[in-house]
């Protein structure tokens, strides 16, 4: 982009920090020059991500004026669900104002990993959020569901922290929502996986279908850790959405999950990264994706697997069924392998719904529309087999199914 | 009722522009018990396909089910007035369990008819009868089957379904001797049953094997496209010694 062009942008965000700025809560979250250097990057990383995608077509450096409407909001997490002694729920600044253990050690450590347009953006702009501290060997049966509603005409940046010390473990579910289609969200979550420890998370974005989102997400697994993401993104007319995994302890795993499902008009361009940065570390990468009338969506998957890290394995099965003809899916699964010694493996498979089975579905009496509902539902089912309760489940399998009659 | 019967008449059809069936008429009379046999690449298969109501296919003449002209009804009614088919090769639909297909499927056939503890009950039974574990209701609809598994599962749906008439593809290819026995058990049970003993069977095989388990009221050879004749049960046996060649030539002079 020519600096004539950047010069002449609606300066946004610009004013949005200065707002920030005179926030005494959240500068002690973020310092100003923190915010600043971010917004920065913001500025000078490329709108287009990456690798821009044969369909994704949007200009994304054109979206500051399209926002330029909107108010900023503090990001206001509303927690339900699971609770456990010595468990601490709250939000970004009460967090640092009493001093929590194992924030400031942990804040910013997993997203560093993961460097990006938004992520930038989010970590300039960040007010409110969630803290999620499970201390050591403490187990949280019930899921936490951490419940995000965007108000009106605004743009939130909301932060989501989860730190599980050694031997702990929890199921957390991150909802994103709002009543009005015309707000602007992107948010972070980050999971510092302590050895031992087994966090299980559930990101279901159902924003109304002309939001714009864009999330990151990242994890840093130590020794032994467990870390589970499942996605679902379903709402926003425009969603980025962006899963990592440093994986920087022995013998620990990671798994993703994915689904999302472009109708009408929407578009996903979903990134998932695992770096497997210890020895004899596992991962598993499951993405399942369908779109219908003009839907788009890109995916690229990424596996690294350095020269020295013996005894890894991992698995990326990536999978795109297109309902219409105007509907598109881009599918671009990388694994960059230094290692000799470990094992890997991808697939990915781009296609329609299959004639001989809808054929076979009717003559057991379904109608057309019926076979291709089961076979469409049936074809998600091994990524929702990673979210934590059947509530949650049935519920993704209902807002699927109103997809695909629509 | 006079009209009753799978009734088939002059059917002709092409598949890609290749002339499979020429002109077949066979009638599968309520209650009773038809085979319909054939060498490799006869047309067996087609006419299944066809009256299943397969896409794709150029049909002419006529097909009725108890008077309703199938052939001009989508496969979905076909099946809704009491047709079914068991594919020599059922499709694999991942994700989608046996149990809440089987629901489906009965619920579109026999909309209301069983309360689900009812329900439950009749699968379990058929289940009992076909020797099948429990836990294949679980399992994705022939998603990793074995063949033998596949043509149980074909089976299993025919009885829950319950239809007026059926036509087994070959159900009989790749199974073992249990497996067989157990397939020969079911559709006899289900022939003794109240609810079912009017169904008529149009059982297509290769081998005269599975009419050992259930026997045959009429054989229909089929050669080339077309019915080259018609016996009782011996004929099955006069095919199992002397094999289709003989009624080769019988096709070859007929054209």
């Amino acid at each position: 982009m020519s600096e004539a062009l950047l010069e002449t942008k609606p300066k946004l965000w610009e004013s949005a920090l200065e707002t920030i700025v005179s926030d005494d809560g959240a500068l002690r979250v973020s310092s100003p020059d923190t915010r600043v250097a971010a917004l920065d990057r913001y500025r000078i990383t490329t709108a287009n991500r990456e690798r821009p995608g044969r369909y994704w077509k949007l200009d994304l450096d054109a979206l500051d004026e399209r926002l330029s409407n909107l108010a900023m909001a503090p990001a206001r997490a509303n927690f339900s669900g699971g609770t456990a002694p010595a468990l601490v729920l709250c939000d970004l600044e009460s967090a640092i104002q009493g001093d929590a253990a194992g924030f400031q050690s942990a804040f910013g450590r997993a997203i560093a990993h993961a460097p990006g347009k938004y992520a930038a953006l989010t970590q300039a702009l960040q007010r409110g959020g969630a803290f999620v501290h499970i201390p050591a060997d403490v187990c949280v049966d019930e899921p936490i569901v951490v419940t995000y509603r965007a108000e009106n005409r605004t743009a939130s940046f909301p932060y989501t922290l989860i730190v599980a010390d050694r031997g702990s473990s929890a199921t957390i579910i991150e909802r994103h929502e709002a009543d009005d289609g015309n707000v602007f969200v992107s948010g972070i979550t980050e999971v510092i996986a302590h050895d031992s420890s087994a966090i299980m998370h559930a990101a279901v974005q159902r924003l109304p279908e002309d939001a714009i989102a864009f999330f990151t997400r990242s994890a840093l697994l130590e020794r032994n850790a467990h870390v589970s993401w499942s996605a679902a993104e379903l709402g926003a007319h425009l969603t980025g959405s962006t899963i990592f995994c440093a994986i920087e302890g022995l013998g620990a795993a990671s798994h993703i999950a994915a689904l999302f499902f472009p109708h009408g008009e929407q578009h996903v361009d979903f990134i998932t990264t695992t770096d497997h940065l210890a020895g004899e570390s596992q991962s598993r990468t499951v993405i399942k994706s369908a779109a219908t009338g003009n839907g788009q969506a890109r995916y690229l998957g990424n596996i690294r697997i350095a020269a020295t890290m013996h005894g890894c394995d991992a698995s990326l099965k990536d999978d795109a069924l297109l309902l219409s003809p105007h509907a598109h899916i881009d599918s671009v699964p990388a694994l960059e392998i230094a290692a000799n010694d470990v094992k890997a493996f991808h697939g990915a498979t781009v296609g329609a719904l299959d004639d001989e089975s809808i054929f076979y579905m009717m003559t057991r009496g379904l109608t057309r529309d019926e076979a291709e509902r089961m076979i469409t539902l049936g074809f998600f089912e091994p990524a929702l087999d990673h979210f934590p309760t059947a509530a949650l489940r049935e519920e993704l399998r209902q807002e699927l199914a109103r997809k695909i009659a629509s | 009722m006079p009209d009753r019967g799978l009734r088939i008449s002059g059917l002709r059809v092409s598949v890609a522009g290749n002339d499979i069936l020429k002109g077949i008429d066979l009638n599968v009379e309520p209650g009773r018990v038809h085979a319909l046999m054939g060498p490799n690449g006869s047309g067996k298969s087609t006419l299944a396909l066809a009256l299943a109501g397969h896409p794709g296919y150029e049909i002419s003449g006529s097909a009725t089910l108890d008077g309703l002209d199938l052939l001009a009804i989508s496969p979905d009614k076909r099946a809704r007035a009491g047709l079914f088919l068991s594919f020599q090769y059922p499709a694999a639909i991942p994700g989608v369990k046996v149990s809440s297909f089987l629901q489906a499927t009965r619920q579109a056939v026999k909309p209301g008819d069983l309360p689900p503890a009812k329900f439950r009950q009749l699968v379990m039974e058929k289940m009992d009868l076909l020797d099948m574990d429990p836990s294949f209701l679980g399992r994705y609809l022939n998603d990793g089957f074995s063949g033998g598994e596949k043509k149980r599962l074909e089976m299993l749906q025919l009885a829950v379904l319950a239809p007026k008439y059926a036509i087994l593809d070959e159900t009989d290819s790749g199974l073992d001797i249990d497996a067989l026995r157990a397939v020969g058990e079911s559709l006899g049970a289900m022939r003794k049953d109240a609810a079912t003993k009017e169904i008529g069977l149009l059982i297509i095989t290769h081998y005269p094997r599975i009419l050992q388990h259930i026997s045959a009221d009429v054989v229909h050879i089929m050669v080339d496209g077309r019915i080259v004749k018609e016996g009782g049960p011996e004929l099955a046996h006069t095919i199992e010694r002397e094999g289709y060649d003989s009624l080769r030539e019988v096709a070859a002079v007929s054209v």
